[in-house]
């Protein structure tokens, strides 16, 4: 049995931060930008002092490199990739990994099976590339074997995943290092903080002049749809299907996959946005709105939280 | 955008979820060294009370709990007894006053220069001992831990002392779980060694009362096992089946028991002694249940016994807790309990009759249904702590209790019992 | 010491739950069984209260589990 990297708190662990950058921005607003888990980060500050920003723009850098290191599934050396390799052997969570699985049990549950962090392994059957190459129905059919979070042997720490089993975060790990960091950045100063991890974003309040705001890119071939938010608290979390796609037979193949057929979810939203208390909880929403697929909105609005659907 | 009605399983639910994950991860960040467990303490103060100036006893508990980290966890428990009332002495009322000697008493009648302690009944009352006195201690200790994943190993012992009886005890236990922890097989044992050191000495069993004949201090052991299986029925609903097994060997009889000897008509002719068998296998088959209805939780359990003395038992239990709000609980009991007379008990002897091998007189081994009705009301004032009510009533009726004889008639022989249960308790963390 | 049936019944309800693995529930299920009020033992010393009085004033006794020894009463 292996204990699967180090616990936060635990010196040795942490990656170098990311540089930051420091921007003046309108309103007399301070941006500390980075590059983190693959998209440009940055944290805005209500704030005239420089140096702070540049202070704890590095807490915000380094939790999210903390956490990029520890829960992508590129890096060989963090803890998911170890629980991949595991190959049906036992591996001893540390407290942060076992809560976010207890988090993702919990949401496979909520929707029934859609939301499935075991489904990862369908990849290896799309190449979501533009072309009209749909994979055969056996190698998804082999594929499902390996697919099922019911299928895992979690018993808090212990978790044991079958030979050919993978987990990922995707749908988690972007949001919970947002509510993270403001976590942390917030309890080194007192000023309005907003941030923004390429479009998942979260803040504890807004500046002394007036609500944050933000614009939400939504590029697509037929409309450029910009979405202008006031945000005052709160988390905000968009997820989309724009790029990633094939096209077969005139039906369109988005990228998000249905664990249980193995096949793309049909008629999913080109993008989504919802507001909620925290970016993970809207970051979740936002994916059970695309597994649902055409029952998009009414999930949203059956929920009962803020949203913009695009189609 | 239209925000219709809010569906509440889903966003309180991933609220919740989403709560405990940024809650449980940032708090365990902050904070780099290990949290102290602390020792659980619960205390508790019973008054049991019988009717008719039957017996009466004080009994505080203490019950320290502490978790060393990793489910291995220390268990002990300290009890003083205090009691003091009248004990049947398993006589039957008389037309006639009827005088007895308690225990240490060194004669039956009145004699210079011998200690004697005598009591007299009046025609028509249960002879009773009203000099019953005695104080008890006893302490448990107990460890518990686990073994790998799926198995746990506990063991402890007992030790309890009175003035006329000690006890030492072990046991030992080991358990496993499968099928994802929905299934637990536990399995254990325990031995137990006592000394019987009666007041005014052991009576030779059978023999007539007025003899005071006596013999050495005595000692008896008791070996027993317990197998169970716990299941998790669903979501809501967890059971339990254990089949327990024991033997006692040695001393079993009661040394201030006697029987009464009467003629043909009921007149009283004498005493004699208790006598039982020197062994007893008993055998026990539990089932429990625990239900949760949304907020209130249902206790049912069953149990059956046998043993070779004749007695057969049924126990019915049942609880339920009803929250009243988040700080204020209600759990009311009922207990149904019924046994048959163990082969060798007589409500009294006839004196015409050859004398029986084994006899006894003893209320507790006669026939009768008990029941107990109460409620228990709780204040919780902390995640652990909370101060807790419990009252209850115990009631035994006997189904054997008349006697055709022409002395006899009208007499209650075996009125059964009342007590009253009173029992505080609180628990704290420190 | 013969068994009755009805034991026997119940016995054999008890290995059929055990060997049937589709009887019970996920691991992130359990949060209701997980309420103090549902162990089995949830109230050891009123547990350990009400044996010591159905010990010293019935024949039958014990069943649930072990734990101590006697005393002088029975």
């Amino acid at each position: 049995m292996q204990r699967a990297a180090a616990a936060p708190g635990d010196p040795q662990s942490y990656p170098a931060a990311p540089d930051v950058f420091i921007e003046q921005r309108d309103g007399g607003l301070v941006a500390a930008c980075f590059f983190a888990m693959a998209s440009p980060c940055e944290l805005l500050l209500d704030t005239g002092d420089l140096e702070q920003a540049q202070r704890i723009g590095l807490v915000a850098a380094g939790e999210a490199a903390r956490i990029e290191a520890k829960f992508s599934r590129y890096r060989s050396d963090s803890v998911v990739s170890a629980i991949n390799r595991s190959a049906g052997t036992t591996v001893e969570l540390d407290a942060e990994t076992a809560a976010l699985i207890d988090y993702a049990a919990r949401c496979y549950e909520l929707s029934s099976g859609l939301f499935d962090i075991t489904s990862g392994v369908l990849r290896r059957a799309w190449k979501f590339d533009g072309s009209d190459r749909v994979p055969a129905q056996s190698e998804i059919d082999a594929l499902l074997g390996l697919v099922g979070f019911d299928r895992i042997d979690w018993r808090a720490p212990h978790m044991t995943l079958a030979p050919g089993m993978e987990i990922d975060f995707g749908g988690i790990g972007k949001e919970y290092a947002v509510d993270r960091a403001l976590a942390l950045v917030e309890a080194q100063s007192d000023c309005a903080l907003l941030v923004n991890f390429g479009g998942d974003l979260r803040t504890n309040r807004p500046p002394a002049a007036g609500p944050w705001r933000v614009a939400i890119e939504r590029p697509d071939t037929d409309r450029e749809a910009r979405l202008l938010l006031d945000v005052t608290q709160g988390g905000l979390a968009t997820s989309g299907d724009t790029h990633r796609y094939l096209v077969r037979d005139g039906v369109r193949y988005g990228h998000i996959l249905d664990p249980r057929s193995g096949w793309p979810v049909r008629d999913a939203p080109r993008s989504v946005t919802v507001a909620a208390g925290s970016c993970t909880e809207a970051g979740m929403y936002c994916t059970f709105a695309m597994l649902n697929g055409a029952g998009a909105e009414e999930l949203l609005e059956r929920a009962g939280v803020p949203f913009w659907c695009l189609r | 955008m239209q925000l219709k009605r809010p569906n509440p399983p889903l966003r309180l639910g991933l609220m919740a979820a989403s709560c405990a994950l940024l809650g449980s991860t940032s708090a365990k960040a902050q904070t780099a060294t290990d949290e102290k467990q602390p020792w659980q303490v619960d205390t508790a103060f019973l008054y049991y009370k019988e009717n008719a100036g039957r017996l009466q006893t004080i009994e505080p508990i203490v019950n320290l709990k502490k978790d060393f980290g990793d489910q291995r966890i220390l268990d002990g428990t300290f009890i003083l007894d205090a009691l003091t009332g009248g004990s049947p002495n398993g006589a039957i009322p008389s037309r006639k006053p009827q005088t007895f000697a308690s225990p240490s008493s060194a004669s039956i009648t009145p004699k210079a220069g011998a200690k004697t302690t005598l009591y007299t009944i009046a025609p028509g009352n249960l002879p009773q001992d009203p000099n019953f006195n005695e104080t008890r201690v006893a302490g448990d200790v107990g460890w518990s831990q686990p073994i790998g994943i799926d198995n746990s190993l506990s063991f402890g012992g007992h030790v309890s002392t009175e003035h006329d009886f000690t006890s030492a005890a072990v046991n030992a236990a080991v358990s496993h779980d499968f099928n994802s922890k929905n299934t637990t097989l536990s399995a254990g044992f325990n031995e137990e060694y006592d000394q019987i050191s009666p007041r005014g000495g052991t009576p030779v069993a059978a023999t007539d009362y007025t003899l005071l004949e006596r013999q050495a201090n005595k000692n008896k052991n008791v070996a027993g096992a317990l197998v169970g299986v716990t299941q998790v029925m669903s979501r809501n609903w967890l059971a339990q089946l254990n089949y327990s097994y024991d033997r006692s060997q040695g001393y079993l009889t009661d040394p201030y028991r006697i029987v009464s000897v009467v003629d043909g008509s009921g007149s009283v002719t004498g005493y004699r002694y208790e006598s039982r068998p020197g062994s007893r296998v008993r055998q026990s088959l539990y089932l429990s249940n625990k239900v949760a209805l949304g907020p209130t939780v249902l206790d049912v359990s069953y149990r059956r016994g046998k043993d070779n003395w004749g007695v057969n038992s049924d126990t019915v239990d049942t609880h339920l807790r009803f929250d009243l709000g988040h700080y204020v609980y209600l759990e009311p009991h009922l207990r149904w309990y019924r046994q048959s007379a163990a082969d060798f008990y007589h409500l009294y002897l006839n004196q015409a009759d050859p004398l029986p091998t084994y006899m006894s007189a003893d209320p507790r081994l006669a026939a009768f249904t008990a029941t107990t009705i109460g409620v228990k009301f709780g204040i919780k004032l902390s995640h652990i702590g909370g101060l807790s009510l419990r009252l209850e009533q115990y009631q035994q009726r006997p189904t054997d209790r008349s006697s055709p004889l022409t002395q006899l008639q009208g007499l209650d022989l075996n009125p059964g019992l009342k007590a009253a249960i009173v029992q505080i308790g609180w628990q704290q963390e420190y | 010491m013969r068994i009755p049936t009805r034991i026997t019944i119940w016995l054999g309800l008890a290995l059929t739950a055990t060997g049937c693995s589709t009887i019970g529930v996920k691991p992130w299920q359990r949060e209701i069984l997980a309420k103090p009020a549902m162990a089995v033992n949830a109230y050891p010393v009123d547990a350990a209260i009400d044996d010591h009085i159905y010990f010293s004033k019935e024949a039958a006794s014990g069943g649930r589990s072990f734990g101590g020894g006697g005393c002088g009463c029975n």
